[in-house]
């Protein structure tokens, strides 16, 4: 096991650098440079002077081959200098280091919220197959897929927000509140709206996935022996089936963590949650190539990371694989 | 289990019907038998092909264009004369700009769908085949490509390959092909060992004959049913994109920079009301159309499945 899971995780490295170097890559043909976009904010800067400009791009390398970059970006990104932000005047590892936990907040809540939800209507769907509750709830899946996050959430606010005004717009606390309870009350009505929609674009395919996999296992031959043998209804289905339902649904749940942060890009940058999905998109609009490359290989790391977990925990869950590991 | 529904039954009964050894159809005949019983499937290409004649045809028949303005009536609520579906804060028309902004979408996202299923079907086909050091590359490279978190990689690429309409089908095809490749891929390290190919081999077939005359047939059905599902994908994603203000930009609409426009008006009142149709018509443009490719997969998943028949 530890073997396995050192070979999982040694096999990351060479991937990351990759990853990196694409990333790189691709940040490098963007138009323009730091310092082109530093001239147009400021047309009279002293950097218009082409003596002056040419000392200031040796300075920070920029005229250097494209490897040499990649490798000292690569050197300062590993020893925790990520640069400086020319949007946010701060260094970059402060602003995601202040923004991560927010979106990690958000997603995590939303992740659980879905989960909740999707668990329950994937098991009764299946034990119910073709039944109006399953149809019901394939046909509302469907809809739960081709739903625009981003729309759903718009409506959401109208609704909710401007119409009903029961809940914040935006945001993720009222300024200047006082008093531990209210506090605390208001911030999870800020959280409401955001971590219900996030979650809610989930639950449609969890559900089916969950559904398809609970089907799968019943039809399995254990589970007939099961009923056979005269266990109970329940019994069956939380020991038996479930149980080994969950294998390729723990792992599916595991790997649309990227999308959390995907799905959180464009809710946090509607309801204006201060995160890193928002940060990421001020930094590309923004043309701050420090903070966007950043973000991106942070997200990056994330991604890998949830990967690994999702291997991981699939090879913990399922015996089967652990014994043929072994052998 | 449970009370099934009467018409799902007959469909059983009738795809049973046909797929029964006394009853001798084609391959054909008995996936159009099965997509016929499909009812969502069925719905999902009429409304297809209605959504298409929308956007494609229904701007011959106005003279208005997508930048025409009517400075007399902006904002104004739908259902009001000569403007059936309300105008925004310039006074476009709300219905010529979503028929012209249906233009955009779709065509992005067929013809990104298309692209990416074509690319990934080569690479598919190739690494599945021909194995060994070829197949262990790619299949690390789709790994890499998708562990990048798509959306903020989507957002970073726009700004490269600039944000027309070329560049989104660009970018949409770099980063959509891996999931077609790993389909295809896997399917046809199954097919190759299969004895139809081994014997087609044995006598002497070469391998780019085989490739396309025995494995890719074989491969097609699931490649339609991922094509369709892409064409979904790349339109929701196209519209998140110039929802984000980094796709189609204006003045020439998509579903997604309408959502973006009225994002600006939402909050406030303007004129009195809160304009609700520059968000609502759009949102529903871009569901409708998603919602419909949806179903008309999953009807040609289950249609083109020889396996399946009742029990799925």
């Amino acid at each position: 096991m530890k073997v396995y899971f050192l070979k999982r995780f040694l096999e990351l490295i060479p991937v990351f650098f990759a990853i990196s170097f694409i990333i790189f890559m691709l940040i490098n043909l963007m138009p323009g440079d730091p310092l082109t976009q530093m001239r147009m904010e400021n047309p009279r800067s002293f950097m218009n002077d082409p003596e002056r400009l040419k000392a200031l791009r040796e300075y920070y390398h920029l005229d250097d081959p494209l490897a040499i970059r990649y490798l000292t970006w690569l050197k300062s990104m590993l020893t925790g200098d990520f640069g400086y932000s020319s949007m946010y005047k701060q260094p970059v590892k402060d602003l995601i280091f202040s923004r991560l936990p927010n979106t990690l907040y958000l997603t995590v809540v939303s992740w659980l919220l879905g989960l909740v939800v999707a668990m329950p209507i994937g098991i009764l769907s299946a034990l119910k197959k073709y039944s109006v509750f399953d149809y019901t709830a394939t046909v509302a899946a469907f809809i739960g897929i081709s739903l625009p996050s981003f729309w759903f959430a718009l409506m959401a606010i109208i609704v909710f927000s401007v119409q009903l005004k029961w809940l914040p717009v935006s945001g993720m606390s009222t300024y200047g509140l006082t008093g531990q309870w209210r506090v605390f009350w208001d911030s999870v009505r800020h959280l409401i709206l955001p971590a219900c929609v996030l979650g809610f674009v989930q639950v449609a395919s969890w559900v089916r996935y969950i559904r398809t996999s609970m089907l799968e296992v019943l039809d399995q031959d254990y589970v007939r022996t099961a009923y056979a043998k005269g266990a109970p209804e329940r019994k069956v289905i939380l020991r038996h089936a479930l149980k080994n339902a969950m294998i390729p649904i723990v792992t599916i749940i595991a790997l649309d963590i990227p999308y959390f942060f995907g799905g959180a890009l464009i809710i946090e940058t509607i309801f204006s949650w201060p995160g890193m999905g928002r940060l990421m998109y001020q930094a590309v609009i923004g043309s701050d190539y420090n903070l966007a490359i950043s973000c991106l290989m942070f997200l990056t790391i994330i991604t890998l990371i949830s990967n690994l977990v999702a291997d991981l925990l699939y090879v913990l869950i399922d015996p089967r694989i652990r014994i043929t590991r072994k052998a | 289990m449970g009370k099934s529904f009467r018409w799902y039954r007959k469909k059983v009964e009738k795809i049973e019907e046909a797929a029964s050894p006394l009853n001798i159809v084609t391959y054909r005949k008995l996936v159009w038998i099965k997509f016929k019983t499909h009812r969502l499937a069925l719905m999902g290409a009429v409304i297809l092909i209605l959504l298409v004649l929308f956007s494609f045809v229904g701007p011959l028949f106005t003279s208005v264009s997508y930048e025409d303005m009517d400075f007399g009536s902006i904002f104004s609520p739908p259902f009001t004369e000569g403007h059936f579906l309300g105008t925004d804060e310039l006074g476009h028309d709300v219905l010529v700009r979503l028929m012209y902004g249906g233009r955009v979408s779709l065509f992005v996202g067929f013809v990104s769908a298309l692209l990416t299923t074509i690319i990934g079907t080569a690479i598919g086909l190739f690494s599945g085949y021909y194995g060994s050091i070829l197949d262990r590359l790619l299949m690390r490279f789709v790994d890499i490509m998708l562990s990048i978190p798509t959306l903020p990689i989507l957002l970073t690429l726009t700004l490269v390959f600039g944000s027309g309409i070329s560049g989104i089908i660009l970018v949409l095809t770099v980063f959509g092909w891996m999931g077609v490749a790993r389909l295809v891929r896997g399917l046809t390290l199954t097919i190759r060992e299969s004895e139809y190919v081994v014997s087609a081999k044995a006598v002497g077939v070469r391998n780019l004959s085989v490739l396309f005359k025995h494995v890719l047939p074989n491969v097609l059905p699931v490649i339609i049913v991922s094509a369709t599902l892409n064409v979904s994908y790349s339109i929701l994603t196209e519209s998140s994109l110039s929802y984000l203000g980094l796709g189609i930009q204006p003045p020439m609409p998509s579903w997604g920079n309408m959502l973006q426009k009225s994002m600006n008006y939402i909050l406030g009142t303007a004129m009195g009301v809160t304009p609700w149709w520059l968000t609502f018509f759009p949102g529903m443009m871009i569901f409708f159309a998603v919602l419909n490719v949806n179903f008309l997969g999953d009807g040609l998943r289950d249609a083109l499945d020889p396996k399946f028949t009742s029990h799925t």
